[in-house]
């Protein structure tokens, strides 16, 4: 490991916009639905109407008769499972033998047009013989339940129970002990690109070509092989322009392999758009969750014992759901000093969709309960709030006691920043009624330091490629699916070579071009991509510089590199880039290098079962304070200002730190106010953007965004991630401002409207029923 | 949405006879002006017509004028139109309010008042793709035999959910409607009956023409709950208008919408003439509301909720709107 470079800081420190953001602004942007797919075959896919049930029957063959169908593919099709953790595959693209939820994809049909694809699915005869279903945990957890598999018991996909230190002795010290109940509901990613595949296969090569809405083309690559039984080296995955993707798209979805199975079965091209209600029913999101969350407290606010219960309604398949489960007791480690923690996770089945890895991933819920109750538990310990997350920071650098490494620790300044931003000190309990401030804190990993796909591969490789042009090409398997990754890429290379920002083109997500990349998820991007492209920058920087000191005839240690190369600084003898990459490609010809990162196994988290998740090299923290307004004869919560700072190690594009931190903030609005699935009897009665309430403008309120830099010593420029740190502050800073403004502590999220007057109903009606006993007595 | 449109005959009047007369030479005819509400429903399978009527190109729908007698607004006037009026934000202030809080701001460039008064009944149940209701056996509003509502009744719940109504009602509105036998006029209370699945009393290919508000309207407003500021249909939205007299109260009227399978003028508000507004008052309101609201779980949000919201409302605009008309 060495020591990050130091930033060169030659780019305008406000930031630039997003090298991608103009193609996007006036339209220009191809994303999949966008292609071109003139002469391709239009795909459906059939969906049981059922929640759980074996199927029966299955004959597509009048829905093959009908002209203008190319071809149908069912379960029998491919029977390999898919997934995305290598121990936990138990999902066919298409089902096999039985269902599990409501909207599970069985057969899938590829015809001339729409019309044709949608007849031939109303002839598919189907008869599926149900079973009993399960929509919630506690239902499928019941004892005697049917098994949704049968390899596991009590529906159970994992079951955790870690403990770390003494916690009788803990909770034995405490001044106080609370324990409380939190329900966080389900959610969904709700990108405004709905999923779309267009897959071609050429009977003549025998090669697949997949150009799909991914996050991780890797992945993707990899089930495709696996599914379709094809050499990997005969598939190329291709990410065009994505519309946002928070985890939706991490996974290899079902509608991907099965548009790949079509294309195949039709020896031609097939391109399939999913409505927003399949997109919906595709799912991968955040679990409804059931919290039991203990704490024990001095009187000082020094945590002296946690203990937590984790329950989540995974949904139908594994999808990613053992790491979400473990996730959610790890995490809770890496933000403050907790001397013991007990952590007992549950991941249930349930006849719903498969949920999955989404923003803030498996931290978001948990941190919503501790932060909820750490604000109660300082009421009524008479403390302030901000000084009882201030008694309990860590100092690094640390390792936690479940192996968890905290490099760089900037949470006591942003809460320092957001603490006099907001005025906190002069205005919380000096609002009028129905007005109220709250804070929490938050964190999030900077990439899984230990990958999925256990290979030993580095993490993450860039290649440069310099030609007789001088422009730098940078590729690199990142995908950019909004959050401006290939422009952190582009920026990078820049300051390294100290070269200009246009001079540098990047090629992100092509599986036949790009080196492999463990893709956009867990935040890694900016400090795993960012450091190899660091490194391939210096790889070429050195042969540049080689070949400038050849030509000027100078040491290569008294060289500058730049748009011109100089000798000690000085003008007398100078080289343009151009005449430099002359010079260099005079020995090489067109320069190709590499770069890569790893992390060392010393970061891989603990060596206990399921230790490695959670484990990062670097976690940025965030602090926020949210002031409210709630209307108490409608239950209506206004959100009127957010004051957020985020501890990003070093903001390598703060114009994009700036709009990723307002970005989380407003997605963990989303989820804390009025997002929501809903399932009638496992029919989803949310798929919809009416139904599915995302906040509009209407709701969205001032952001102010404060950047807290701690440089970070490993990450690239000292940088860490900035994407996801700041969601899962803002539910319990809601939750808590709206305590301080009606003194009602609610236990579930979203807090709709309808929740909050429920809560107020039930306050009115213990208060009477007090104030009659007092009578009576 | 993605789903395809069924194939349609598509008719382009240039008059309201016209537009009557396109309709009944095809039966199963819809009208349709911003298709904001139908063409949703189209794409949806929930409803196939062989021909739609199109009637943005009829000039003498989009109508927006005031004389002696009061303002006539064209049945083809958008909610944008009629949101950005100053007279109406005047004068009918309740109507001004409730087309700004319609949708959002591309629908109502394309919403009219016609479509939004004879906007069809929601329900959960209802408005969804063909491939859910399908695997919910349908509903009693559309092809099926059970209001999964109230599954052991015998009617549908849909819950209207038009803003315009209930402030129109308060104001005293009366609507023009033509049809093959001519035009007639009805006060518009008399549009809409309690019952989901048929809550327009138009007969086949009648359509509103116009609406008319009186000269000398009360001082009105209006107000929705609904869980975004934007977008969202009412949970509950209600219309107040009063005239003051003295320190009591002149006139009161207050209609409600989303709560019930038609907007409706709330019974017993003239015992309320001459009285003075006060906590007693308000709370004879609130049970007046509660008493004749009925929200069925036609939404996602609880029918309780929308109940206590809905006479919430009506308390906080009567006492809003007594004490601006008294100062």
């Amino acid at each position: 490991m060495t020591a990050a470079p130091t930033p060169y800081g030659k780019l305008a420190r406000r930031g630039v916009p997003l090298i991608d953001g103009i193609e996007k602004v006036t339209g220009r942007a191809r994303y999949t639905a966008d292609l071109d797919h003139a002469d391709a075959l239009v795909g459906r896919i059939l969906r049981s109407p059922v929640s759980h049930g074996d199927i029966v029957q299955l004959d597509v063959s009048k829905a093959r008769a009908i002209e203008g169908v190319v071809a149908i593919v069912t379960g029998a099709d491919c029977a390999h499972t898919y997934g995305v953790l290598p121990i936990a595959m138990n999902e066919y693209p298409l089902a096999r033998g039985r269902v599990r939820y409501r909207g599970e994809p069985i057969a899938a049909v590829a015809a001339i047009d729409e019309e044709t694809a949608e007849r031939a699915l109303g002839l598919i005869e189907l008869e599926v013989k149900a079973l009993p279903a399960y929509y919630t945990s506690a239902d499928a957890r019941a004892p005697g339940a049917v098994l949704l598999h049968d390899d596991k018991p009590g529906n159970l996909e994992r079951d955790v129970h870690h403990t770390f230190g003494d916690v009788a002795q803990g909770f034995a010290a405490a001044d106080l002990v609370r324990e409380e109940q939190f329900s966080c509901a389900e959610i969904n990613h709700a990108q405004i690109e709905p999923h779309a595949s267009l897959s071609e296969y050429d009977p003549a090569t025998g090669r697949l070509t997949v150009q799909t809405v991914s996050q991780v083309g890797y992945y993707l690559h990899l089930m495709l092989a696996q599914c379709l039984e094809m050499d990997s080296s005969r598939i190329r995955v291709i990410k065009p322009f994505i519309g946002g993707g928070f985890g939706a798209r991490v996974e290899a979805l079902n509608f991907e392999i099965v548009t790949a199975l079509l294309a195949r079965a039709a020896n031609g091209k097939v391109m399939m758009q999913l409505t927003r209600e399949e997109t919906f029913i595709t799912h991968r999101a955040r679990p409804q969750t059931d919290i039991k969350l203990k704490l024990g407290m001095s009187k000082t606010g020094r945590f002296t014992a946690c203990e937590l219960q984790v329950v989540q309604r995974g949904g139908a398949y594994a999808g990613y759901g053992i790491i979400t489960i473990l996730y959610a007791g790890a995490l809770l480690h890496g933000i403050y000093d907790i001397p013991a923690v007990k952590y007992d996770g549950y991941r249930v089945y349930a006849n719903l969709p498969p949920c999955g890895a989404m923003r803030g991933h498996g931290g978001v819920n948990t941190r919503h309960a501790f932060e909820c109750l750490v604000d109660r538990m300082a009421r009524e310990l008479g403390l302030d709030p901000f000084a009882v997350r201030r008694a309990n920071l860590l100092q690094a650098p640390t390792r936690t006691m479940n192996d968890l490494v905290v490099n760089s620790y900037g949470l006591s300044e942003c809460l320092d920043r957001v603490e006099h931003a907001s005025g906190w000190r002069a205005r919380l309990g000096k609002l009028p009624p129905g007005k109220g401030l709250g804070m929490a804190c938050s964190h999030y990993v900077s990439g899984a330091a230990k990958p999925i796909h256990r290979t030993g591969e580095p993490h993450a490789v860039v290649n440069l490629k310099l030609d007789f042009d001088g422009g730098v090409t940078a590729l690199t398997g990142a995908a950019d699916i909004g959050q401006g990754s290939s422009t952190m890429v582009a920026i990078a290379v820049a300051e390294t070579l100290d070269i200009s920002l246009d001079r540098i083109r990047v090629i992100s997500a092509d599986t036949a071009i790009t080196p492999k990349d463990n893709g956009a998820y867990s935040s890694r991007i900016t400090f795993m991509v960012g450091n190899a492209a660091i490194d391939a920058a210096k790889n070429l920087k050195t042969i540049l510089v080689k070949a400038a000191a050849k030509k000027l005839e100078a040491n290569p240690e008294d060289i500058e590199c730049g748009e011109v190369f100089r000798v000690g600084g000085g003008d007398q003898s100078s080289l343009s880039f151009a005449d430099v990459v002359a010079a260099a490609l005079v020995d090489e010809g067109a320069i190709t290098v590499k770069g890569s990162f790893t992390c060392p196994p010393d970061f891989h988290g603990g060596k206990h079962r399921g230790g490695a998740v959670g484990s990062t090299m670097g976690f940025s923290y965030a602090a926020q304070v949210v002031e409210v307004s709630v209307d108490d004869a409608t239950g209506l919560v206004t959100v009127d200002k957010v004051w957020v700072a985020l501890d990003c190690g070093h903001a390598i594009n703060p114009l994009a730190v700036e709009g990723q931190v307002e970005g989380s903030v407003w997605m963990g609005m989303g989820q804390a106010m009025c997002e929501e699935t809903r399932y009638l009897e496992g029919l989803p009665a949310h798929a919809s953007f009416l139904e599915y309430r995302m906040p509009t403008i209407a709701e969205s309120p001032p952001i102010e965004v404060q950047i807290v830099e701690t440089h970070d010593p490993y990450g690239p420029f000292g940088a860490k991630e900035a994407s996801e740190g700041a969601l899962a502050g803002f539910p319990p800073a809601l939750v808590n401002a709206i305590a301080n403004a009606l003194g009602l502590d609610l236990n579930e999220i979203p807090v709709t409207p309808d929740r909050v007057m429920e809560a107020l109903t039930q306050r009115r009606r213990q208060a009477r029923l007090a104030k009659s006993v007092k009578a009576a007595s | 949405m993605t789903a395809p449109l069924a194939d349609f005959h598509l008719a382009q009047p240039g008059t309201v006879d016209e537009a009557v007369a396109a309709c009944a030479k095809h039966p199963g005819s819809r009208y349709v002006a911003g298709g904001t509400d139908l063409l949703v429903n189209m794409r949806r399978g929930i409803t196939s017509p062989d021909q739609l009527v199109d009637l943005s190109g009829i000039d003498e729908l989009t109508a927006l004028a005031t004389d002696a007698q009061g303002m006539t607004i064209g049945a083809g006037v958008t909610i944008a139109a009629l949101a950005r009026n100053i007279l109406i934000a005047d004068k009918y202030r309740a109507l001004a309010q409730a087309a700004a809080a319609i949708a959002g701001p591309s629908h109502r460039t394309m919403a009219t008042v016609g479509g939004n008064l004879c906007l069809d009944t929601r329900c959960i149940y209802y408005n969804q793709s063909e491939w859910w209701r399908s695997a919910n056996a349908y509903c009693l509003k559309n092809r099926g035999e059970t209001c999964h509502v109230a599954p052991q009744g015998q009617r549908c719940h849909a819950a209207f959910s038009g803003d315009l109504a209930p402030a129109l009602l308060v104001l005293g509105a009366e609507i023009d409607i033509a049809g093959s036998q001519g035009q007639r006029r009805i006060p518009l209370s008399e549009l809409y009956v309690e019952d989901g699945k048929a809550h327009l009393t138009l007969a086949e290919g009648e359509l509103i023409v116009a609406v008319h508000l009186p000269a000398k309207p009360p001082a009105s407003r209006y107000e929705k709950v609904r869980t975004r500021g934007a977008i969202d249909f009412p949970l509950a939205g209600v219309a107040v208008a009063l005239t003051v007299k003295g320190k009591t109260i002149g006139a009161l009227r207050i209609a409600l919408t989303g709560t019930n399978s038609r907007p409706f003028l709330l019974d017993g508000t003239d015992a309320f003439a001459g009285k003075a507004l006060d906590d007693k008052l308000l709370q004879a309101i609130d049970r007046l509301v509660q008493k004749q609201v009925q929200p069925m779980r036609t939404t996602l949000a609880s029918a309780n909720y929308r109940r206590l919201a809905a006479a919430a409302l009506a308390r906080r605009l009567t006492a809003n709107l007594f004490a601006e008309a008294s100062a």
